[in-house]
């Protein structure tokens, strides 16, 4: 115990110090809000101003029209071009439009044309959206006048509309949209951890193999002790690394309402943050998501070692090896979307039982609610089975461990490393 | 009193019976030379004695009671063939890691290493990391973390690879105290003059079973042919007379001669005495480990082949 103990310290300590683990836990929370800014500023900063010649036969788009709906949108501009302009068809770009549409001769009462937005060069459906849709307004406008629908009548016709958002009666304080979210976040923050450090642990195994200490130190401490050394000290670094982050978020947050910047805005946020804590029952997540978080890790993280200690320096044995097992994550997480889509289906249910992706499935579907969503019974059973489930992988990878760290050569298949297991 | 004794060893992997039935005893306090050709199963053997196989078949004693490896592995210190370091971790930290996980503690594993690290000159390598140390260095380092806990039996496996003329000295010279101040040596190689100038005691192995057994004197005696060297002028030529030797080689004024079935070399003496020879020089010709190494497994395929067990 004593010596797991010093290996548990080696790998974390070794790990924590590194300045690549510094480094990346603070700039990964400001890389994320970096991403989450940008993408929404590039959005904005790429959108086109596009010309656009309207040909009009119809007679119904008039030159008035255009400009109200222009003064209204400034992202682009229609330009009424009565008649069939050959030298705009021909050459539409000298005459400084980006863009040119056909109207042909309509009636109003009948049927959906389908345009065409004709130019030297692809539009997306991004601004051949925002041209359709400021196309529609006019057209509105021209059906409104011709039936004679006044403001107040367009009103009641645009504002009337029915609501529908689902209630569960029986536990009130589960709502759909907040456990959606909080079912994204921690399944994926799941999945994250277990690819990542289930790597991590795979690249420490293959360096102590290359490295060629490994017989030096099983001559100390048993392989099990060894491996199951390796497991938890990376577990803990991967456990630190998270506190940071909430760490991280919670000092924001008490920033944000010390310095009461942006007023409204802040109490907006204080107001949703709160609505979530009080919809949810924090308690009981937590504890689930350090349990999913810790046994998911294990189980898995142990089938890494294992595929880390039969390869050798090459790195893409290593990656041969444990794409079945990349696969069953990557797997769990298609499950898990399923499972948010419909939380009581026989796809959430079972995969949230079965060990294999229940750290990432289960994860996202308690926050609709214990027990009514997730009976007692299926949370139970999925954590028995999870931890019978990373016993086993364990005892298995450890089997797999002991032969595999002082094999060198030839890259063994998953049947050997099987035969491996289950030789005495 | 033998320190480690091994009672009909087997080990067998699917395809190959690395060690098959192997018996010995380690004195202790003595340097034992465990020889054999590459694939012969000392890895095998010695990965048994140090804990990380167990045995198919067969018994470990060690110390006078059954081999534990839990408890045992702390009073074994073993420097593999295929030895390593942590790259990217500090000497001195590794040192004390690798001290600890044999079982000291913690105040007592720094003075140990601080006490070796000076004997060594190596001082001043605490904060380097291993990647920054030559071969010959790392090599030091490797020998040092073998022994740094004062274990009962050391066992090194081609301990001199690698090192230099001064280096080699200075590991061989470390060997020798060790011993003398009680521990066991099991020592691991290929190189023959290193095992005639170092080992008391030898064991050959070859293809997974013991062929020699003995102290190296005795096996040198055992396998004499009865040459000696002769510092003579000039061979006379006596034909007609019971030569009681034949000559077997010439190098300058030295002959070489193999003395028949059933004399002694006093009696060889006296034939060259009767001749009024002067001899210079008269000595026996004990065949080197190196030609009683060969000599054993001439013939034996170059690599062990597959077999079915």
């Amino acid at each position: 115990m004593n010596k797991i103990w010093l290996i548990i310290k080696r790998e974390y300590l070794t790990r924590v110090r590194k300045k690549t683990f510094i480094i990346t836990t603070l700039l990964f929370p400001l890389f994320y809000l970096l991403l989450i800014f940008g993408m929404g500023f590039i959005a904005e900063k790429s959108r086109q101003h596009l010309r656009v010649a309207v040909i009009d036969s119809s007679g119904y788009f008039t030159e008035s029209r255009l400009q109200k709906e222009n003064n209204a949108d400034p992202h682009s501009t229609l330009f009424l071009v009565k008649d069939n302009n050959k030298s705009i068809m021909t050459d539409h770009e000298k005459e400084g439009y980006d863009a040119y549409v056909v109207i042909p001769r309509l009636d109003w009462r009948t049927g959906n044309p389908s345009l065409e937005l004709k130019a030297n060069k692809s539009y997306g459906s991004a601004p051949t959206g925002m041209v359709e849709r400021k196309l529609n307004r006019v057209w509105d406008e021209i059906k409104n006048d011709s039936l004679e629908i006044d403001a107040a009548k367009q009103q009641i016709l645009s504002q009337s509309r029915l609501g529908l958002t689902s209630r569960n009666i029986v536990d009130e304080s589960a709502n759909a949209k907040i456990a959606e979210g909080i079912g994204y976040a921690c399944g994926f923050l799941i999945y994250f951890i277990l690819l990542i450090y289930g790597a991590q642990v795979m690249m420490g195994v293959m360096e102590e193999k290359t490295n060629r200490i490994a017989e030096v130190i099983v001559s100390s401490v048993k392989p099990f002790q060894m491996m199951l050394g390796k497991i938890l000290g990376i577990g803990m670094v991967a456990l630190t690394q998270f506190f940071i982050w909430v760490a991280f978020i919670f000092v924001v947050y008490n920033i944000g309402m010390a310095s009461g910047s942006g007023g409204g805005m802040t109490d907006a946020m204080v107001g949703n943050v709160q609505k979530v804590f009080e919809s949810i029952d924090v308690p009981l997540i937590l504890f689930c998501f350090a349990f999913y978080f810790l046994a998911g890790f294990f189980f898995y993280s142990s089938l890494y070692g294992a595929i880390g200690s039969a390869v050798n320096e090459d790195m893409r044995e290593a990656q041969a090896l444990s794409f079945p097992v990349t696969m069953i994550v990557i797997i769990s997480i298609f499950l898990m979307t399923a499972a948010i889509n419909n939380p009581t289906g026989k796809l959430a249910v079972w995969g949230s039982i079965i060990p294999f992706s229940s750290p990432i499935v289960m994860m996202a579907r308690i926050p609709f609610g214990v027990p009514n969503t997730v009976p007692w019974w299926q949370l139970g059973l999925s954590m028995l089975l999870l931890i019978i489930g990373f016993l086993f992988t364990t005892w298995f990878a450890a089997k797999i461990y002991r032969t595999g760290i002082l094999m060198y050569g030839k890259k063994p298949s998953w049947k050997e490393m099987i035969r491996w297991a289950f030789r005495k | 009193m033998s320190l480690l004794e091994l009672r009909n060893l087997k080990k067998y992997f699917s395809s190959q019976k690395a060690v098959d039935d192997i018996s010995l005893k380690v004195e202790r306090g003595s340097i034992f030379g465990l020889l054999g050709p590459n694939g012969a199963g000392k890895t095998t053997l010695i990965r048994m004695i140090t804990g990380i196989f167990y045995p198919d078949e067969g018994e470990i004693i060690f110390d006078g009671k059954t081999f534990d490896p839990t408890n045992d592995v702390a009073s074994i210190g073993y420097m593999p063939e295929e030895r390593g370091l942590y790259k990217k971790m500090k000497i001195g930290e590794q040192t004390l890691y690798l001290a600890q996980l044999k079982g000291l503690k913690r105040q007592e594993a720094l003075q140990r290493i601080e006490k070796w690290f000076t004997r060594f000159d190596m001082s001043s390598w605490w904060n380097k990391k291993v990647e920054d140390l030559s071969k010959g260095m790392s090599q030091k380092l490797q020998f040092v973390t073998t022994i740094v806990h004062s274990p009962k039996l050391i066992i090194l496996d081609e301990p001199f690879s690698g090192l230099d003329p001064v280096n080699t000295n200075l590991i061989r010279d470390e060997i020798f105290q060790l011993a003398r101040q009680g521990a066991t040596i099991i020592f691991s190689t290929h190189r023959m003059e290193q095992v005639e100038e170092i080992c008391d005691h030898i064991v050959l192995v070859n293809k997974g079973k013991k062929i020699l057994d003995g102290s190296v004197r005795q096996v040198k005696l055992d396998f004499k042919e009865n040459l000696f060297s002769v510092g003579i002028e000039e061979m006379p030529a006596s034909p007609g007379v019971s030569i009681p030797f034949d000559v077997v080689g010439k190098d300058d004024h030295t002959y070489v001669v193999r003395i028949r079935e059933g004399k002694t070399p006093n009696d060889v003496l006296q034939h060259l005495l009767q001749q009024g020879i002067v001899i210079h020089s008269f000595n026996e010709i004990l065949p080197s480990l190196n030609d009683i190494f060969i000599k054993l497994v001439e013939g034996t395929p170059v690599s062990r082949q597959f077999q079915n067990v």
